[in-house]
């Protein structure tokens, strides 16, 4: 009896490990990959690596800043991730955040004039920003489910669309800021930017949180969730189940879009106070890039988009302290992040893992 | 130089960069693997390919140099795809990604910040006598080396795919890759060769950037043009003649939109900026009933 116990314990420990092994053995082959290109340009090593890791956690700025790339992160790593459930890609996250983005600003300066309290004016506004995200994701779903237009072109040309209409907004009447050589909108109404809780972060932690919860609520305890899953295991066998392909599809880029828009949304609200061009983007790049990594990195698991989010936005934050104090160039983590991506797929399916073929 | 025969040249001139990068994903489908890392491999080769014909001082070496680099990254793809038969689109992606940081990385180790942007040596003209004096016939033959290098490789690989014997069978792998095993065509070797050939046609695409289009390299480059190149071979239904038409339009939309925009006229500019972009779901939508895939396109092959 104790033998066979001991057994069973061991097999556990065996399962927990071999689902683990790939993350593990994927970050110390990507970083002693980037530890040596670091070497070859004659940095210092273990000084770029402390930066790199652990500058999230030694001060107060490094932990606010880890949160304010934690939060658009989380909703452009869901954008990704839903769609990806049911095997397709929508590479549109960062279109969404900008369409979603641009809307909010929009509807708040036609709004500034009603005097509206901030109860109901930021709920208003975040409905919009949501709207706003999913409609103009789901053209991508529409396209593909009546027209079957590969979702990955009709993304990347909507984020093309979007970027240019933030441009137009931002640079037009009666939107434009006078008098100002970036172009940005005007301020929004006090009562639509999201109040700060501490430091210099908003309310829009508080949003990620109940986000998380019900993306996790409804990938597990609805129909729907189950019919996506059920989707994403076996399309055709789903089908033949009654599980309608083409309505599964437009849902999940309207939850995709509506995450997207709501992250462009609450930048918006949050963290600019006005639209302003180049809004989406972090450490040099689009989030719509790094939610896709990061969504990579959790297969689209939606209870791994969190934890997943927030390594990448240590990353990131030590990225750009290790190119303020360094001079370490900040693409050097992206392409970190790319070896990682690569090494946790090619890792989990060597252990068997991995229901994308 | 009369107006249109200066509109119709630069049209041509951008044809290149379309041609290039779409002929890329044309020859890799036709053995079923769907590169759809273009951008990612157009920015890596525009920066290595940059990077050595400033360091060098040849242009020949930068169109080399980004040639392998995009043969690099078609061999990552197809190593990948073909050993553990992870999706070509999962990995395309990544590469995309990887193709992106890298692109910056090396230009700024190597080149670095300077007060004047760098600039690339020149790709000689070929003029042909007699023609040069002709409008717009002109347009088509008074052009750079690579403009010449695309006319050719658009008719070899029509040639190759539609008149030997060693185009029917590559043609057949992306159709029905078991069928082929059977006969005894080696498929995983042709979809290597296909995936890293096609791989150096993008980087070609990729080096024409900085060494003709700018002078200069800039971050960015490609401006999705690498995913434009997609929806080309796509609604050229994976047909290397087709994929030069369809370079033709979208060069001729860029740069038309790009005119109108220094003119300004009655649309905003930001507008007549979407156009390609909205141009390529218009174009693909027309087209739907009329695009054919190779039937294995971007599924994996293995025996068992």
């Amino acid at each position: 009896m104790a033998v066979e116990e001991k057994t069973i314990e061991e097999t556990k420990w065996q399962l927990f490990w071999n689902g683990f092994k790939p993350y593990v053995l994927a970050l110390l082959i990507a970083f002693a990959i980037s530890g040596a290109i670091i070497g070859l340009l004659g940095y210092n090593i273990p000084k770029a690596y402390q930066t790199l890791l652990f500058t999230s956690f030694t001060s107060r700025r490094g932990f606010i800043e880890t949160l304010k790339k934690f939060i658009p992160l989380t909703f452009a790593t869901y954008a990704f991730a839903i769609p990806f459930r049911i095997r397709f890609f929508n590479i549109g996250g960062w279109g969404q955040m900008l369409f979603g983005g641009a809307m909010t600003a929009i509807v708040g300066i036609a709004l500034s004039g009603f005097n509206l309290p901030a109860v109901i004016f930021i709920p208003t506004l975040l409905i919009v920003a949501m709207i706003a995200g999913a409609l103009f994701a789901v053209i991508a779903g529409f396209l593909k489910a009546y027209y079957n237009i590969n979702p990955i072109i009709s993304t990347i040309m909507l984020n093309f669309i979007a970027f240019y209409f933030v441009n137009f907004i931002a640079t037009n009447e009666p939107w434009k800021a006078p008098l100002s050589g970036h172009p940005m909108t005007l301020r929004l109404p006090e009562a639509a930017i999201l109040p700060k809780l501490f430091g210099q972060i908003h309310l829009g932690i508080v949003v990620v949180g109940i986000a998380i919860f019900a993306i996790y609520f409804l990938m597990n305890r609805t129909v729907l969730g189950y019919e996506i899953k059920a989707t994403g295991l076996n399309p055709d066998a789903s089908s033949v189940y009654g599980i309608k392909m083409k309505r599964t599809l437009m849902i999940t880029f309207l939850i995709a879009g509506a995450m997207g828009g709501l992250g462009g949304g609450i930048e918006v609200m949050g963290v600019h106070s006005r639209l302003i061009e180049g809004f989406a983007l972090t450490s040099g790049a689009q989030y719509g890039i790094f939610g896709i990594l990061t969504a990579l990195i959790c297969q689209g698991n939606p209870l791994g988009v969190p934890i997943s989010a927030l390594f990448i936005s240590i990353l990131l934050v030590g990225a750009d302290a290790m190119q303020r104090t360094l001079q370490v160039p900040v693409e050097l983590v992206f392409l970190t992040q790319a070896i990682i991506v690569l090494l946790i797929v090619i890792l989990r399916r060597k252990a068997g893992g991995s229901f994308i073929e | 130089m009369g107006q249109l025969t200066e509109t119709i040249s630069q049209i041509i001139s951008y044809t290149t960069i379309y041609a290039l990068a779409s002929l890329g994903i044309v020859i890799g489908g036709r053995t079923g693997v769907f590169n759809i890392s273009g951008e990612g491999i157009m920015l890596a080769a525009a920066s290595a390919g940059f990077i050595a014909a400033y360091q060098t001082g040849s242009w020949f070496m930068g169109f080399v140099v980004g040639a392998l680099m995009g043969g690099l990254f078609g061999l990552i793809l197809i190593y990948i795809h073909e050993s553990l038969k992870i999706s070509q689109f999962i990995l395309g992606i990544t590469l995309v990604i990887l193709g992106t940081g890298l692109s910056d990385l090396l230009y700024k180790t190597i080149v670095g910040v300077q007060l004047f942007a760098p600039e690339a040596p020149r790709v000689p003209e070929i003029t042909i006598p007699g023609i040069s004096n002709i409008p717009i016939v002109s347009a088509i033959f008074n052009q750079d080396v690579m403009v010449y290098f695309t006319y050719i490789a658009v008719i070899i690989a029509y040639y190759i795919f539609y008149h030997t014997r060693i185009g029917l069978e590559t043609r057949a792998i992306g159709e029905d890759p078991l069928a082929s095993d059977v006969v005894g065509i080696n498929v995983t070797l042709r979809r290597y060769v296909t995936t890293i050939i096609g791989g150096m046609f993008m980087g070609l695409a990729g080096a024409y950037l900085p060494l003709v289009v700018t002078g200069t390299y800039t971050t960015n480059i490609s401006n999705g043009r690498g995913f434009m190149a997609i929806g080309i071979a796509i609604f050229a239904s994976w047909r290397p003649e087709r994929a030069y038409l369809g370079a033709f339009i979208f060069a001729a939309i860029e740069v038309i939109s790009f005119q109108q925009q220094l003119g300004s006229s009655v649309l905003p500019y930001q507008f007549l900026l979407m156009l390609p972009f909205i141009s390529v779901l218009v174009i693909m939508w027309l087209f739907r009933k009329r695009v054919e895939f190779p039937a294995s396109l971007g599924k994996a092959y293995s025996r068992e």
